[in-house]
């Protein structure tokens, strides 16, 4: 086309773009976290940036001075020490420290006979004596000209002796399990993410799962296929908030959860779940006294938290709108929230 | 020149101009020098988006052929058909012999305001023209843009109006120019022998990982979500769909954008990167389509169903199509709109 009408035409378009209205995006700010005034975040909400370790209480904001790069604090129950995901250039490891992110211990090694190690996702029993986690510890060599699957599996750490023991085999190249947490108010269960595929033609499924660690039983709580991931479970251990995948976003729901499970159940207990709110939502984690749901969520482009009450009566429900804490701060989405009193 | 308020004379009659005339005389000399200087700044302005879009293909440094069907007009409600082509050409790659790792042809539907992606799987065997048959992505390597859209009219019957070709690298500048995408990452990601693209050598590997779940995500990491497929067991299909995500998650931060100084800057960033044989008019016409775009205006295509895995007679692990299967799929998807 003749470059001067193009040029004509284009100005014309340029200028119809002027006249288009949109929702702008965001921009990530950098290292920086902008609160929104007047939320008091009750107890203490960790959450990480720019893989920078943030707590928020009250009005107040402090950024947690912990060396390199962290993601997935967990804290325990009475708030009193808190684990990470402390990344290097290629591994990662699990480290815990007090509730200011000093005194760190190193719990997992960052690398193993079989290479170099990944350690995400810690998470306290109730007593804070055990972290569960993940890992591709125990993973078969592998290289380019012999490709060996690496999944990440779940593995439980005791605090007192130092073991480390593999809870959950993955499959294999599904990139393996996820989020997993001991279940509060019992001792021996767990719930996490099981990653596989299912359907016809095969797609990608997340199922929620529930395990006896006393017998190594395994129960899926939601269907295949579908994807219902990062569960987090209330105080109480009664009820569990997770994130269900639709055409049109990721949603926050809540289920009961039976005191346990000898099979599967038809329907599935996530199909009776509540909608708890819509939108592209996050890293769901329960206030220490149940009375909310903390996630992140997407809007304009940023993902920042939120705080969302919640009533327990007679059915589970929310008790009003989500209260933004942060805006256009871009926190880490990838990286759980964690909450203590 | 005269100065500004004396009286002129009109060579012809020598009858003195009406001070009317006369102004607006001057008026219409500034109009044009204004119009020049925008037309100049506006050339200035846009260099760099000219430059990109010159049509030819630096793979092969020669000049695209034309496309079997001729684009429809701009006033058009026709369809039209990109194919995006997508590269490895890191250091252990010759500039002329890249194979298209991804092949994407986006059908813009206007009348009906839908887009539909539909995703060519590289390890289909076809017929490339003037050659023996091999996997698709051979063509590109072969005789760069023309030889793939060639290819994909061909095998697939889909009229090629346009073609882009990007670079690994141009993929991330893209995804950082927008300020990152944000996506669900449908699997954790795990990846022990990803290819490290950006070393000295091109030859090593790094390890990788991407938790599960929405996120955001910058041009690096975008790039190894769409590019692993070692912890998948989909493998070429499962990184299909993830490229399709990709590109409905730059979409929808496109559309949140300044377009209008958005332009020139992309253009600048990523010249040499990404290649097209679209002009300037119809890739801004297509850009402010695509802002009006929703999520449910966009589908997604794939023709996994159709295809088997074979081994070809020299030992390569391929897929075989149905063709008539395909054909018929694609008459879903693209109606009347497909090469006789």
């Amino acid at each position: 086309m003749n470059r001067r009408i193009s040029i004509g035409v284009l100005s014309a378009l340029l200028a119809m773009a002027g006249c288009t209205s949109s929702t702008p995006v965001a921009h990530d700010p950098g290292r920086v976290v902008l609160p929104v005034k007047q939320v008091p975040v009750p107890g203490r909400i960790y959450a990480t940036k720019s893989r920078a370790l943030y707590r928020f209480s009250g009005t107040t904001l402090t950024r947690l001075r912990f060396g390199s790069s962290v993601k997935d604090p967990a804290v325990t129950p009475a708030g009193d020490r808190i684990a990470v995901a402390q990344l290097q250039d290629q591994s990662s490891t699990i480290v815990v420290s007090d509730p200011n992110g000093r005194n760190r211990q190193t719990l997992t090694p960052p690398a193993g006979a079989e290479g170099t190690l990944w350690a995400f996702a810690p998470g306290f029993d109730r007593d804070g004596h055990r972290i569960v986690y993940l890992t591709d510890r125990g993973k078969p060599p592998s290289s380019p000209q012999n490709l060996q699957p690496n999944d990440l599996g779940v593995w439980s750490y005791d605090l007192a002796t130092g073991q480390s023991r593999r809870l959950v085999q993955p499959f294999a190249y599904t990139g393996g399990d996820s989020d997993p947490s001991y279940r509060p108010g019992v001792s021996d269960q767990l719930v996490y993410t099981t990653y596989l595929y299912g359907g016809v033609p095969a797609e990608p499924v997340a199922r929620l799962t529930w395990m006896s660690t006393r017998t190594g039983a395994t129960v899926y709580l939601s269907p295949d296929p579908g994807r219902n991931f990062e569960p987090a479970l209330s105080p109480d251990g009664r009820y569990v908030a997770f994130i269900r995948a639709t055409p049109g976003g990721d949603d926050l729901y809540v289920m009961p959860l039976a005191p346990t499970y000898n099979r599967e159940l038809r329907p599935y207990p996530s199909e009776s779940a509540v909608l708890i709110q819509s939108g592209i939502i996050a890293q769901p984690v329960w206030a220490p006294d149940a009375s909310a749901i903390a996630f992140l969520e997407l809007v304009n482009g940023s993902f920042d938290l939120f705080i969302l009450p919640i009533a327990t009566d007679t059915t589970i429900h929310a008790a009003g709108v989500a209260q933004a804490v942060t805006h256009g701060s871009f926190l880490d989405a990838d990286s759980r929230l964690a909450w203590s009193p | 020149m005269p100065a500004l308020g004396s009286m002129n004379h009109s060579p012809a009659t020598g009858v003195p101009d009406a001070p009317g005339s006369h102004r607006l005389r001057w008026i219409a000399l500034g109009a044009i020098v204004v119009a020049l200087a925008l037309i100049g700044a506006v050339l200035i302005y846009l260099s760099p988006v000219l430059a990109l879009l010159e049509p030819h293909d630096p793979a092969l440094g020669r000049v695209a052929g034309a496309p079997a069907a001729t684009p429809p007009p701009l006033d058009s409600k026709q369809r039209i058909n990109i194919l995006l082509l997508g590269s490895d050409n890191d250091q252990k790659f010759r500039g002329d012999a890249l194979l298209s790792q991804t092949m994407i042809v986006v059908s813009i539907d206007p009348s009906a305001h839908q887009v539909t992606m539909l995703s060519l799987p590289r390890d289909l065997w076809v017929e490339i023209p003037g050659h023996p048959s091999a996997k698709i992505d051979l063509a590109y390597a072969l005789g760069g843009a023309p030889l793939a859209r060639a290819t994909v009219e061909k095998a697939f019957k889909i009229p090629i109006h346009y073609y882009a070709w990007v670079g690994l690298n141009g993929l991330v500048r893209v995804v950082d120019r927008v300020g990152g995408v944000d996506i669900d990452v449908l699997h954790p990601v795990l990846d022990d022998n990803y290819p490290n693209d950006f070393s000295d050598s091109g030859y090593g590997t790094e390890r990788v990982y991407l938790a599960a779940g929405p996120q955001h995500l910058d041009g690096r990491h975008a790039l190894q979500y769409v590019r692993s497929r070692h912890g998948d067991l989909l493998s070429d299909f499962g990184r299909s769909v993830r490229q399709q995500q990709l590109l409905l998650a730059i979409q929808h931060r496109v559309a949140g954008m300044d377009l209008v100084s958005a332009l020139p800057t992309f253009a600048r960033d990523l010249n040499g990167h990404v290649k097209t044989d679209l002009d300037l008019v119809r890739l801004t016409q297509l850009a402010l389509f695509m802002r009006g775009i929703h999520p449910g205006d966009v589908h997604q295509a794939y023709i996994s169903s159709y295809v088997r895995d074979a081994t070809s007679a020299d030992g390569q692990q391929i897929l075989v199509a149905e063709w008539p299967a395909v054909h018929a799929y694609l008459v879903q998807l693209f109606g009347g709109d497909l090469l006789p």
